[in-house]
């Protein structure tokens, strides 16, 4: 049938039912988002009429979408830099045998299964100006005379909400990152001991090289899952103050559910997810780990 | 006929008679209730008063599902838009447009004439609901912000309760130590910022924010003198409080970090995480400037909403908010806490199951107090009897508490991010 074998046919309706479950799940929503963007619909369940790409002209000359971009891109970076590093430094302690370090790689990512609503509070609540435990410890010991307002300014905001992110999410990596690090053979750096390698040779030569898969793992997935968090920031900050933590994601949620421009919102949608692509794909083609027939060969 | 045929034939009557009765049985009437008084203890109140009308009523099952005033303006159209929006909303006069327009409202005229024959709504309770020929939401209670204080916190740094604006400022600046913040004041991007903000622009004279045309008029004079106010009090501030959501100012005055705040009650949280002693709650009207004449306040008429058009859920619902608004229940329903949720009836502003409360009868005095400040109340968007639907978009998008923001958080002046303010609103209502 179709010039197909048997045996291919049936390999396709073995997977065809997970092709119909794909389809319903993501290619209908990215429809309908990418129509929804070509109309002028305001509030949900009205009816809108068809205006082509004025969606699109109105966000991408709208200061407000690209200061977004701009805080999304700050929020990665610094997402990125605090979670690697904190990552690293609890796998390669966790690496080590220490009394105990069989619970610590257990209890390790406490922080990231508890619900973001929970840690939303408890960090509120620690971070309180008038109450709070972290500013009662600060002016107790005379580190500051009088309280900080950690949510008060753009920067002071921008950067807690970055901690506290970061302070959820490390241990995700930090797992991840032991995985790899506990996958180098010993060996090598027995033998690099022999060869009289130091502690800063034997990172970058063997570390370093064998956690390239890992980190391009990390670095890809989690760029992607950053960039698109929306829970810690909405719940900590609402996108506050004066919309100095507003990324992309609460940009578009804003757009959809305060400004009731559902149509302009489903635009945003679909040119952050052709920013993200385009970042995925050159990440891939960039960073990928090469095999050994790929190093020869260059 | 032959008399076994006949047999045969009644016999499968029988049969089909009592196969029939399941479908004849009626299944009770299912009324979802969606409100934003989310505290356990409201919930409770309220489910209390729902489990005596669904005894009373067993062909109707009335249940409760609390929401959230900072997620409702998202999640109802999109309930609606997907059939799933419960029969019974709350709101405030702000919201009921933005149901409105979705086209699914009830238009309640008749059955708040009948109501309004039986209890005596206050008019001002009504009129924010009444616009296009048609009543959108029953009146159910009213709400008004105060200024709370403890009266042993301003005897011993020597001051009077305030009046005035300027008195006000001396008292927040007297009142500052390293301990204590002399005032709480939200000013994060919220309801309850848009509420305190309007406060001052009350007591400032810029509670219009409409021209009677239906043009705005945000830009002015006043509303400018009433945010130079608000950020000059916000020195006074504790600085996290450009973030706070509800419930941290009651829980700064009752821990006593904050010295005052303005607010619609904060009884049950002092009396249950404070001290609780009503000889040392103080609440007084919000200050005046020196512009007007007497002092007013944000007032809410607080109503709930028909979503449902099918007939024998709208004769339900309305039983159940009868049943509500009966002089024996309303003052139990209001006492979900205790001087917040103030009568929008005469026989409610009379009834014993209102002063009756523990309470209320415990805080008596302040309650009274409460009720006068009410008086002066207003709403922006519904002031001298004129309603301006489009009002909904600019409260949804928290308008005033963004400008508010732009001049305490960004450092803008008064005046430009009023003018930026005023293009906000226009942006929002085209």
């Amino acid at each position: 049938m179709f010039g197909l074998s048997r045996r291919t046919l049936v390999g396709y309706l073995y997977v065809a039912p997970l092709l119909v479950w794909l389809a319903l799940t993501i290619a209908y929503p990215l429809l309908s988002t990418v129509i929804l963007s070509l109309q002028d619909i305001r509030i949900i369940g009205t009816e809108g009429s068809f205006v082509g790409v004025d969606q699109y002209r109105t966000i991408l000359t709208s200061d407000a979408f690209w200061s977004s971009t701009g805080r999304s891109v700050i929020w990665v970076l610094g997402n990125g830099l605090a979670q690697t590093l904190a990552a690293f430094i609890a796998a390669l302690l966790l690496r080590e045998a220490f009394p105990g370090v069989r619970i610590a790689r257990v209890w390790i990512i406490l922080s990231w299964i508890v619900p973001t609503v929970v840690v939303v509070i408890i960090w509120r609540w620690m971070l309180s100006a008038s109450g709070g435990i972290v500013n009662y410890a600060l002016v107790s010991f005379g580190v500051v005379e009088r309280p900080i307002g950690f949510f008060s300014t753009g920067t002071s905001a921008f950067a807690s909400v970055i901690l506290i992110n970061a302070w959820r999410m490390f241990p995700f990596m930090t797992v991840i990152m032991l995985a790899g690090l506990m996958r180098i053979p010993e060996e090598l750096y027995e033998s690099a001991a022999v060869d009289g390698a130091n502690a800063w040779q034997k990172f970058r030569h063997i570390t370093l090289p064998g956690l390239q898969p890992v980190l391009f793992v990390i670095g890809l997935l989690g760029t992607l899952m950053s960039f698109n968090t929306f829970d810690v920031i909405w719940l900590l900050t609402g996108g506050g103050p004066a919309g100095s933590t507003t990324t992309l994601p609460v940009l578009i949620y804003d757009t959809a559910f305060k400004q009731y421009r559902l149509s302009r919102a489903a635009a945003m949608s679909v040119v952050t997810g052709i920013l993200l692509l385009v970042f995925a794909l050159t990440f891939i083609r960039l960073m990928s780990p090469r095999t050994e027939e790929q190093e020869s060969a260059l | 006929m032959n008399i076994h045929f006949r047999i045969v034939l009644l016999v499968m009557a029988a049969i089909l008679a009592v196969g029939m009765l399941p479908a004849l049985a009626q299944e009770p009437v299912q009324i979802t209730l969606w409100h934003m008084e989310q505290p356990p203890h409201r919930v409770e109140r309220i489910q209390l008063l729902i489990d005596e009308f669904n005894a009373a009523n067993p062909d109707v099952v009335v249940r409760q599902e609390p929401q959230n005033w900072g997620e409702i303006y998202t999640k109802a159209p999109a309930a609606v838009a997907a059939g799933n929006a419960p029969e019974l909303l709350f709101a405030i006069p702000d919201f009921t447009p933005i149901l409105k327009d979705l086209g699914q409202l009830q238009d309640v005229t008749d059955f708040v004439a009948a109501l309004d024959a039986k209890h005596d709504f206050v008019d001002t309770a009504v009129e924010p609901y009444a616009y296009d020929n048609g009543t959108w939401a029953v009146p159910l209670y009213n709400m008004a912000h105060s200024i709370w204080y403890r009266p042993s916190v301003f005897a011993a740094a020597g001051i009077e309760p305030p009046t005035t604006w300027d008195e006000l400022l001396a008292a927040a600046e007297a009142l500052t130590t390293d301990t204590q913040y002399g005032i709480g004041l939200p000013a994060n991007r919220q309801l309850y910022t848009d509420q305190v903000v309007y406060d001052f622009m009350v007591n400032a004279g810029a509670e219009e924010i409409y021209n009677p045309d239906g043009t705005l008029r945000f830009d002015n004079e006043a509303t400018v003198k009433a945010y130079e106010f608000y950020s000059q009090l916000f020195r006074f501030s504790p600085p996290d409080s450009t973030n706070w959501t509800w419930g941290e100012a009651e829980a700064c005055f009752a821990s006593r970090a904050c010295a005052m705040i303005p607010q619609f009650t904060v009884i049950t949280t002092y009396d249950t995480q404070a001290e609780g002693d009503p000889n040392d709650l103080g609440v007084i009207a919000i200050p005046r400037s020196a512009e007007v004449e007497e002092s007013g306040t944000i007032a809410y008429s607080n109503g709930v909403m028909l979503l449902t058009s099918d007939p024998a859920k709208i004769e339900a619902a309305q039983r159940f908010i009868s049943f509500i608004l009966e002089p024996e229940n309303y003052g139990r329903f209001l006492n979900m806490e205790p001087g917040l949720f103030l009568p929008v009836t005469d026989t409610g502003s009379q009834a014993d199951s209102f002063w009756q409360d523990p309470m209320v009868v415990k805080y008596r005095a302040q309650v009274e107090t409460m009720i006068e400040n009410s008086k002066n109340g207003r709403l922006f968007g519904f002031t001298n009897g004129n309603t301006f639907p489009s009002i909904a978009s600019i409260s949804a998008q928290n308008i005033l508490a963004q400008v508010l923001q732009m001049i305490v958080v960004e450092g803008m002046s008064a005046e430009d991010a009023v003018k930026a303010g005023q293009a906000a609103m226009e942006a929002a209502i085209e």
